[in-house]
């Protein structure tokens, strides 16, 4: 499976992109999304601000799980208090690419199956890490809302919990 | 024990006297001949009120600087007795009190040089505690913590607050 | 005093004498005003850290009291090790629990270095990465103003200045405390 993720402020202005890909069943942590297509995954995301928008008010929760999709594409999103949206696109391998780089990604639905129970728990401990060194982050008195967030330090931790949960 | 506390003077560290307070004026003795004391010869030199026996010895003084006057010499007085006291005792000895026929000088100095005078009743025992109080729970609760009042306290600029001084009344009356 | 016996006393104050305040009000305090000052100098580092300095200054001169009061202190270190000792392990625990390490003393005693395992004022911070504020920004700079003016309240002229920080990507956080005089009690001006 391969990752996009990126915080979008209140503004609809993203802060913050990284792709990886899944580091379960044997994954090496790279993306492959195809080439023609990655540019895709902006407009993807944007998308589906829309229906986070419509959603966001109805559970009172700030994970929303899987709210759009398109084709192969799955979105995730988690909300922070501060209207700060965390959006997860995964595209699960086409059949040809899984067979080959993942002989065993049929046993496990994490890597495979972005619709699982399974999946959804492991992207709400992502998400759940990854808040936490959001709020941190955002607490350096340099930063200002709605600034692109540069830290590196961020950066690594979004990736080590990347590896950790997907 | 209740004792009787004539005033209390506060000197910064320039010296300058930015804290003056009288609370009773000191009991003028029956008799004007005690017998002479050290402090005696000094009040004939330096005093003006606190000594009335040589007060007609005295050439007269405008009145209206009185309790500058006195500000000026009861530092002066206290600034020369703590020196003389470093020099005999080491730097580590303080000059505590001196006593007079009718008063009692009773010195507190902080180690930024903030100095306080209270002038009680000859008979009253040490009050260092007490000046150590008022340190420690009016002047740095009400004058240092105050934001607003300043750091130097220039012609007594941010002292005559009125916690502080309301502070300083009650504290004082509760020992009379 | 010795210094394991500061320790004890600042531990000693910190734990009944002290108000709390959070942590993390303090660190978005300072670093807001951090922050707008370099804003409002236009990043220019050496004049924020001239400012914090100032503003450190100033509170030094109060803090000084403050300190004596809690501490109970009725006289003055015999040296300035000692003067060292007590900053690290009664000035520093009592107003923000940490207990900086003093060392690298010159042989004259006149020089030393506070070296910080913790620094509350950083927590969360990160430099901004414009490529100078890494060389030029002490961020803790405050540090050694109130260093300054609390010394200087009780008759000691000193120089402070940080030479290493972890914000810059040093191994510590580490300021250098020299002694330049003692200063003496000044005298009431002559009588006219």
């Amino acid at each position: 499976m391969s990752y996009y993720f990126v915080i979008v402020g209140t503004e609809d202005n993203p802060l913050f992109e990284y792709e990886f890909g899944t580091s379960k069943a044997g994954g090496d942590g790279q993306a492959r999304f195809p080439e023609q297509a990655r540019h895709m995954n902006q407009f993807i995301v944007h998308s589906s601000l829309d229906i986070v928008e419509e959603v966001q008010w109805g559970t009172g929760q700030m994970y929303l799980k899987c709210v759009d999709r398109f084709y192969n594409n799955y979105v995730s999103c988690f909300l922070t208090g501060g209207n700060v949206k965390f959006m997860l696109l995964h595209q699960p391998p086409s059949s040809s690419v899984s067979s080959t780089s993942n002989p065993r990604s049929s046993t496990s639905t994490i890597a495979t199956n972005p619709m699982s129970p399974q999946t959804e728990e492991a992207v709400r401990a992502f998400m759940l890490e990854i808040y936490e060194s959001w709020v941190k982050t955002i607490m350096n008195p340099f930063y200002r809302v709605n600034m692109e967030v540069r830290s590196p330090i961020f950066r690594q931790r979004v990736a080590a919990a990347g590896r950790k949960y997907l | 024990m209740p004792v009787q506390v004539y005033s209390l003077y506060i000197f910064d560290r320039h010296t300058e006297c930015i804290y003056s307070k009288q609370w009773v004026q000191p009991a003028t003795p029956a008799s004007s001949t005690l017998p002479s004391t050290v402090t005696d010869q000094h009040r004939q030199t330096n005093g003006t009120e606190l000594a009335a026996t040589a007060a007609e010895q005295l050439p007269p003084k405008p009145r209206r600087n009185k309790g500058a006057d006195d500000a000026k010499l009861i530092f002066g007085t206290v600034f020369s007795l703590r020196n003389m006291v470093r020099k005999l005792g080491g730097d580590d000895d303080a000059f505590i009190s001196f006593r007079t026929a009718q008063y009692k000088l009773h010195y507190y100095e902080t180690p930024t040089n903030l100095r306080f005078a209270l002038l009680t009743e000859p008979g009253a025992l040490s009050m260092r505690n007490v000046l150590h109080q008022i340190y420690i729970n009016l002047w740095v609760e009400y004058v240092v913590k105050n934001p607003l009042s300043p750091v130097e306290h220039k012609g007594g600029e941010g002292v005559r607050n009125e916690m502080f001084e309301l502070g300083l009344d009650k504290f004082i009356r509760g020992l009379m | 005093m010795s210094a394991s016996k500061a320790a004890r006393v600042g531990e000693e104050i910190w734990k009944g004498r002290v108000d709390k305040v959070n942590a993390e009000l303090v660190v978005l305090t300072y670093g807001t005003i951090v922050a707008q000052l370099c804003k409002d100098f236009d990043s220019d580092y050496v004049q924020v850290n001239k400012q914090l300095d100032k503003m450190g200054y100033n509170i030094g001169l109060r803090l000084i009291e403050d300190y004596l009061a809690k501490s109970n202190t009725m006289r003055r270190c015999s040296n300035f090790r000692e003067t060292a000792d007590m900053l690290a392990k009664v000035g520093f625990k009592i107003f923000l629990n940490i207990t900086p390490t003093v060392t690298n003393w010159t042989s004259d005693n006149k020089q030393f270095s506070l070296v910080f395992e913790e620094n509350p004022l950083a927590d969360f911070v990160e430099l901004p990465d414009d490529g100078r504020a890494q060389d030029e920004l002490w961020y803790s700079n405050i540090f050694c103003g109130v260093l300054r003016g609390a010394l200087e309240m009780v008759q000691m002229q000193v120089e402070a200045h940080f030479i290493s920080d972890v914000l810059r990507g040093n191994d510590t956080t580490e300021m250098r405390v020299s002694l330049i005089r003692y200063i003496d009690d000044e005298l009431p001006p002559e009588d006219d």
